[in-house]
């Protein structure tokens, strides 16, 4: 059970780190947001998040398995994760938006 | 330069994907599936379907078993013109006995290897193999095929073609052309990074083909890469089969040296001896496991020179836990039951060798690997589908205006490689679930007919595919890819009834008990059917907005 809960934390975070990474990308940031501008920090710091995120799939990942299983688990959720956020915006972009609840934007809502 | 060489590369990558496509489809579809392979099993063989088991006595159980068997007529058929007089009757001498299992395993299969008297080459060997219940010893028919494991799984390295075992080397040429579009690809996609999530669904239907190509390409490019490398890694010994050619006086002195090394005798002694007991030396060998802190499943278990002073049993433990198949082997002295050697950690190399064949074969307990996996191999499927249909969308309204029918001929390819796969899949399972338990006298074995549905829903596939192809060399879009999702999507739903019918095992029971291989199965079906049916509506409001073209002329006014 633990182990289970775990890994789908390790599935989470690397989606959730790849819809950041996405997102500091201008061309997806206007499919979730709009016209909506935002600061040049907020990007780094978009940047910075995501790559935390995926770091800490890999934690969880190792956390659970040997590191020989471990790491093609982790690699094989940075492609189902990747896959999850391109999917979502190309039909359902804005619900990227709850990658953004909480984060302190120059303008907006 | 720069420029022709990426020309270069997109030559490279457009042509030997188009005809080595067609046979890459197959083998990423089928591994796909082969993930899988043990729970296809139990929906293919009802008799089959309990949870699976630890491996049982040897004394009780395996021992009479093994002791019964005798090589397979299609083996001992291999020895025309290699023995010295008469083919024998009967082979007594016993090179080796074998048994496998996993931790998804009901069944147990059991191997022994026979030497030929007066063989010609003296290594030469005959096999025979048997499926029991491991609950109680008893076989399994022989004519029950295993779909996922006996037929899915090899053909997606040999296409079953065995024939000189040009099936390998096609499948072998196909993983190292993979490799090359792999590198071409990346070399030809301009925006890796700024287009990684990009699919835009909404544009026309070259742009997004291609959108779809890239990203499946690029966010799996690691799963493929290693896929490709590992499988051919895997088959490196059947490649380059330097140890028994150009390198065989090297492989003798080796064999020697590790028989001296590791104490373990090569040859058998020519004096008769008796079996100790098999289930004492897997007690000592799960006490030396369990000593260190590993758990202790027996993965494989065989007798080397059975009856022989010299005869000796390994004992390997399941590879559950770790990528490996199995390891830390330990070998007994037969006639003893004394240990005679405990295999050393591997070296560096040999875990670098272990973890590559390990991550492509994968027998350990990870569900979610496993679905990691399968959506890997899907992912495969519609990089080489998109990466086809991209190349007849490219040229097909050109080819229209030529009057040329190459466009045609690529895409009536493309839906057989495709839909019709699925075709060919599902028309074998159906005949799993139709045909009678034991077919009448002079028939074929029920497994081999299931294999002859097999190639023929295909071929009937391909000849629907050409038949419809017409409206591609007018710049249309052939009615044959909406009609064969539509059979898809039927022939699934019957799949899923034909084993409630069949067997009673309904969606409702088998998930209310938990028995996920069967229900896994008919959900994946379930699901495959409600795909098809979203592509064929999709393909028909595709169909209605193309219009038709003449050769040398203006589109006409579309029909429908």
């Amino acid at each position: 059970m633990r182990d289970a809960l775990l890994l789908l934390g390790a599935m989470a975070a690397s989606v959730a780190g790849m819809g950041w990474l996405a997102l500091a990308m201008d061309v997806h940031w206007e499919q979730v947001c709009g016209e909506t501008p935002r600061s040049p920090a907020l990007v780094r710091g978009l940047r910075i998040l995501g790559g935390a995120a995926l770091a800490l799939s890999l934690a969880l990942c190792l956390a659970v398995d040997h590191p020989s299983m471990a790491s093609l688990v982790w690699v094989m959720s940075l492609a189902a994760g990747a896959l999850a956020v391109v999917f979502t915006l190309s039909w359902r972009a804005r619900w990227l938006r709850v990658l953004l609840a909480g984060l302190p934007r120059r303008a907006g809502s | 330069m720069f420029q022709n060489f990426r020309l270069a590369m997109a030559w490279l990558h457009t042509w030997f994907g188009l005809v080595l496509g067609f046979v890459l489809m197959a083998v990423f579809f089928f591994g796909a599936l082969s993930v899988f392979d043990r729970e296809i099993d139990r929906w293919a063989i009802p008799e089959s379907r309990f949870e699976p088991q630890p491996m049982p006595s040897f004394d009780k159980v395996l021992r009479p078993v093994f002791e019964s068997m005798q090589p397979r007529p299609e083996s001992v058929a291999t020895l025309r013109g290699e023995v010295n007089g008469p083919i024998p009757e009967r082979f007594d001498i016993v090179r080796r006995w074998g048994a496998y299992t996993t931790h998804r395993d009901p069944v147990l299969n059991m191997f022994a290897g026979y030497e030929v008297p007066n063989a010609k080459d003296p290594e030469k060997t005959v096999w025979g193999s048997r499926t029991i219940d491991p609950r109680n010893g008893r076989s399994l028919p022989d004519d029950q095929l295993k779909i996922g494991s006996q037929f899915f799984y090899p053909l997606h390295y040999s296409l079953n073609f065995h024939w000189l075992d040009l099936g390998y080397w096609i499948v072998g040429l196909a993983a190292l052309i993979m490799l090359v579009a792999l590198v071409t690809g990346v070399i030809m996609h301009r925006k890796i990074f700024r287009e990684f999530f990009t699919f835009r669904p909404a544009k026309h239907i070259q742009r997004s083909t291609l959108d779809l190509h890239n990203l499946t390409g690029v966010l799996a490019l690691p799963f493929h890469f290693f896929f490709a490398f590992t499988g051919l890694v895997i088959f490196a010994g059947l490649y380059f089969p330097v140890a028994h050619s150009q390198l065989e006086p090297l492989h003798e002195l080796h064999e020697k040296l590790e028989a001296e090394e590791t104490g373990l005798p090569e040859d058998r002694a020519g004096v008769p001896a008796p079996l100790a007991s098999v289930d004492a030396m897997v007690a000592e060998a799960q006490r030396r496991w369990a000593a260190q802190g590993m758990s202790g499943d027996v993965g494989f278990l065989a007798v080397q020179h059975v009856g022989d002073a010299n005869g000796y049993v390994s004992i390997y433990r399941a590879g559950t836990d770790r990528i490996a198949l199995t390891s830390n082997g330990i070998h007994f002295k037969a006639s003893t039951g004394e240990v005679l050697r405990e295999d050393p950690p591997p070296s560096a190399v040999d875990r670098v060798a272990e973890f590559l064949t390990g991550l492509h074969l994968q027998h350990f307990r990870h569900w979610l690997l496993r679905w990691l996996y399968v959506l890997g191999g899907l992912t495969g499927c519609v990089c080489i589908a998109t990466g086809l249909i991209f190349f007849v969308e490219k040229r097909k309204r050109q080819h229209a205006r030529q009057g040329s029918q190459g466009a045609r001929v690529a895409d009536a390819l493309a839906v057989t490689t495709i839909t019709g796969m699925l075709l060919a899949a599902l028309g074998m399972m159906i005949a799993n679930r139709l045909l009678p338990q034991a077919m009448p006298a002079g028939w074929p074995g029920r497994g081999d007919l299931e294999e002859y549905v097999f190639w023929a829903s295909w071929l009937l596939a391909m000849a629907h595919a050409f038949w419809r192809s017409p409206p591609v060399a007018q710049g249309r879009l052939s009615p044959a890819w909406g009609e064969q999702c539509w059979a898809v999507c039927a022939l699934s739903v019957a799949a899923v009834l034909l084993n409630w019918i069949t067997t009673g095992d309904h969606l409702l029971r088998t998930v209310a008990e938990g028995y996920w291989p069967v229900a896994g199965v008919d959900l994946f079906l379930l699901a495959s059917a409600a795909l098809a049916a979203t592509a064929a509506r999709r393909l028909a409001r595709v169909a209605r907005a193309v219009p038709a073209m003449q050769p040398g002329g203006k589109p006409e006014a579309a029909h429908a």
